[in-house]
């Protein structure tokens, strides 16, 4: 249930504001860590401004999209919508600047189909980047493996996600069986179903439950079928005499359609200016190691020193 | 990691090391299972993954095993659990006479408890066994090792393995082959494991998985249309054709049980899934209600992990700390003599 969830515990925010500072903070953690690494610093703009990562964040988002819509065998919206939401709570606390969006975009894939139980091998995954040659694709297979455990950890080891579908096919059940004004509730879902691809791609998941943004989706592809269906919310949903919920509700979807409204993809020209630049910063400060496996432990220094015992010196004796 | 200090090591699971570890804050004993990733070409292993899942988003129940905390160590990870003392198939094999219909009755209610409460979840174990339920010092069942458990939903047209659960508790649809299933398959496991605690020994011990099925069919009976509708719609059910022979009326399989056992083990144990009885409706069954009740907790063996001792022998830390008075220690550990009281206390 979503209402026990880590989504809602720990992965669910109250503003945006809240959600920029975490990841300016992400974005000055590296800054810092270069300049004390010692490593001498021209210039500051050398470095990513926020604007510049959040162009290459959505030009990577619809990356990711794109390979997964296009992954065989098909995916399942949820796998999509599982690894979209692994990007993006990946990157709340990581610049990508430090950890380079397009190994991650594949990683949180990879995660993705397995958690959901999409079974597909790696080396069946890493076949659906068409473009790549063979050997390419075991080297990206390679560092899909190695990166992980690191995805892993940053998520904090929250790994389901809730997504809007299953809500949505509920409201849809619900519209059918209590809500007769509405007369074809499944004439909506193409736009609904547009809606939610858009949604995906915004703050929203951060932000609000998914049945509120299920919900949105409905009632907007209703207003803009010309269809009213506000009523739903005063007669079914028992919203009635709750002003108070009611009003925070609209609140919440006007906000969402906001979020909506203010999405656009990142222009070609601003996206290469930006892939330079950061492919400029990986090569000078060379943040990709070969194993990113240990080194994500280690500087995010969780790796114990040494062990109090070592393993081997473990044994039945002490149980009896 | 520093937080804990290791104290042994209690077995191998499917997916690394089982140590038992003292968490030197709080000195509370946990279990800590890690999962190495040896070689850097070693994915993250999918039980793993199913085990946090599944553990992480439900919230605390008596009878399901709890799953502490997860935290990064070396080249993977460590996942933690309360400390268990044993398991239910070495209550089983330890017993020194059968478990008492009491006893029996004890387990079966925290079992039903556990299962009705990862059902409400949505939650399939798919590997219910014996040896996933672990018993805890005070004598709580709890259910472990969610390694295949898996979150079902209804709507969505995913196919399943059948590749599931282990031999002797897996239901006749999956030895069938089928890939869509549904909770029914830890019901029928729940009916084999309740037949085994009957009986000290397991009801259907296949040696193959056509071994397995002859077991089964040879106390239920050759499925028939009646008996069994879907069954000829399951992916194997033309490779294979059995002599018929007819069911035999489970008293005689449970011979020395008590009709209601009986009628609720039946409850169980019928092919098709649907038809089999839910955990939590299970718990309303009269068999809970009637003479003897269930087992108190403090009433149940706790063997010795690995030792033989056939729970003679309490774990000394509870016989050594009477005054330590906490509602999961077993009663008798709680109580002191009247005869130490007298003096003290004018209405004795």
């Amino acid at each position: 249930m979503f209402h026990d969830s880590s989504q809602r515990k720990y992965w669910t925010f109250n503003n945006e504001d809240e959600l920029e500072q975490l990841r300016s903070e992400a974005n000055q953690k590296f800054r810092k860590k270069i300049r004390e690494s010692g490593k001498h610093v021209i210039s500051e703009s050398v470095f990513l401004n926020r604007h510049e990562e959040d162009v290459l964040f959505r030009n990577y988002e619809r990356t990711l999209l794109d390979f997964c819509n296009v992954f065989k065998p098909a995916m399942p919206k949820s796998v999509i919508g599982t690894a979209i939401m692994y990007f993006r709570r990946f990157y709340m606390n990581n610049s990508l600047m430090e950890y380079h969006p397009r190994i991650i975009m594949l990683t949180c894939s990879y995660l993705a189909c397995k958690v959901d139980e999409f079974n597909v091998s790696s080396s069946q995954f890493v076949g659906n980047l068409v473009q790549e040659s063979p050997a390419e694709q075991e080297r990206v297979s390679e560092q899909i493996l190695e990166y992980e455990l690191l995805l892993v950890q940053q998520l904090n080891f929250h790994l389901v996600v809730h997504n809007p579908y299953r809500p949505l096919e509920g409201l849809l059940i619900d519209l059918k069986t209590r809500y007769p004004t509405l007369e074809n509730p499944e004439s909506l879902r193409k736009s609904v179903d547009d809606f939610l691809a858009y949604a995906a791609m915004t703050d929203a998941g951060l932000l609000f439950s998914p049945s509120q943004i299920a919900l949105t989706a409905i009632l907007s592809s209703a207003s803009r079928a010309g269809l009213n269906i506000e009523s739903y919310l005063t007669e079914c949903l028992g919203l009635k005499n709750e002003q108070e919920t009611l009003s925070k509700m609209y609140d919440s979807m006007r906000r969402i359609k906001s979020l909506l409204k203010r999405y656009e993809l990142p222009k070609p020209d601003e996206v290469n200016a930006c892939k330079q630049k950061l492919a400029r910063i990986h090569v000078e400060f060379g943040t990709s190691s070969n194993n990113k496996r240990k080194r994500g432990y280690e500087e995010e220094g969780y790796v114990a020193k040494e062990p109090r015992i070592r393993e081997e010196e473990w044994t039945d004796e002490d149980l009896v | 990691m520093e937080q804990y200090s290791i104290l042994g090591r209690i077995g191998e699971g499917a997916h690394g090391i089982v140590f038992k570890a003292k968490h030197v804050e709080t000195g509370e004993t946990v279990a800590l299972k890690k999962v190495a990733l040896r070689r850097l070409e070693d994915a993250i292993p999918n039980q793993a993954l199913r085990e946090i899942k599944a553990l992480q988003e439900i919230e605390d129940n008596q009878h399901v095993v709890r799953l502490k905390d997860v935290f990064p160590h070396g080249t993977g990870f460590v996942l933690v659990f309360d400390f268990m003392l044993s398991d239910l198939s070495e209550v089983i094999r330890n017993a020194r006479r059968p478990l008492t219909p009491a006893q029996v009755k004890g387990y079966m209610l925290m079992l039903l408890k556990g299962v009705a409460f990862l059902h409400n979840n949505n939650i399939m174990h798919r590997d219910l066994k014996p040896a996933n339920l672990l018993i805890s010092s005070s004598g709580h069942l709890k259910i472990a090792d969610f390694g295949l458990a898996r979150l079902h939903s209804q709507q969505e047209d995913r196919l399943y393995s059948h590749q599931v659960a282990t031999r002797w508790y897996r239901a006749p649809e999956l030895l069938y082959g089928a890939r869509k299933y549904d909770e029914g398959v830890d019901l029928w496991a729940v009916g084999c494991i309740f037949g085994e605690l009957l009986n000290s020994s397991p009801l259907f011990p296949g040696e193959n998985d056509i071994e397995q099925l002859c077991c089964v069919l040879r106390v239920l009976g050759t499925p028939t249309n009646d008996t069994w509708p879907e069954m000829a719609e399951l992916p194997d059910y033309n490779k294979i054709t059995f002599k018929e022979n007819p069911a035999v009326p489970l008293e005689e399989i449970v011979p020395d049980s008590s009709p209601h056992a009986v009628s609720l083990l039946h409850g169980f144990l019928v092919y098709p899934s649907e038809r089999r009885c839910p955990a939590h409706q299970a718990l309303l069954h009269p068999y809970f209600f009637c003479s003897p009740l269930p087992a108190h907790h403090s009433e149940l063996p706790i063997p010795q992990r690995g030792g033989g001792g056939g729970g003679h022998h309490l774990n000394p830390r509870l016989q050594a700390a009477p005054a330590d008075f906490s509602v999961d220690l077993p009663l008798k550990s709680s109580l002191v003599r009247p005869a130490q009281l007298r003096g003290h206390a004018s209405c004795l």
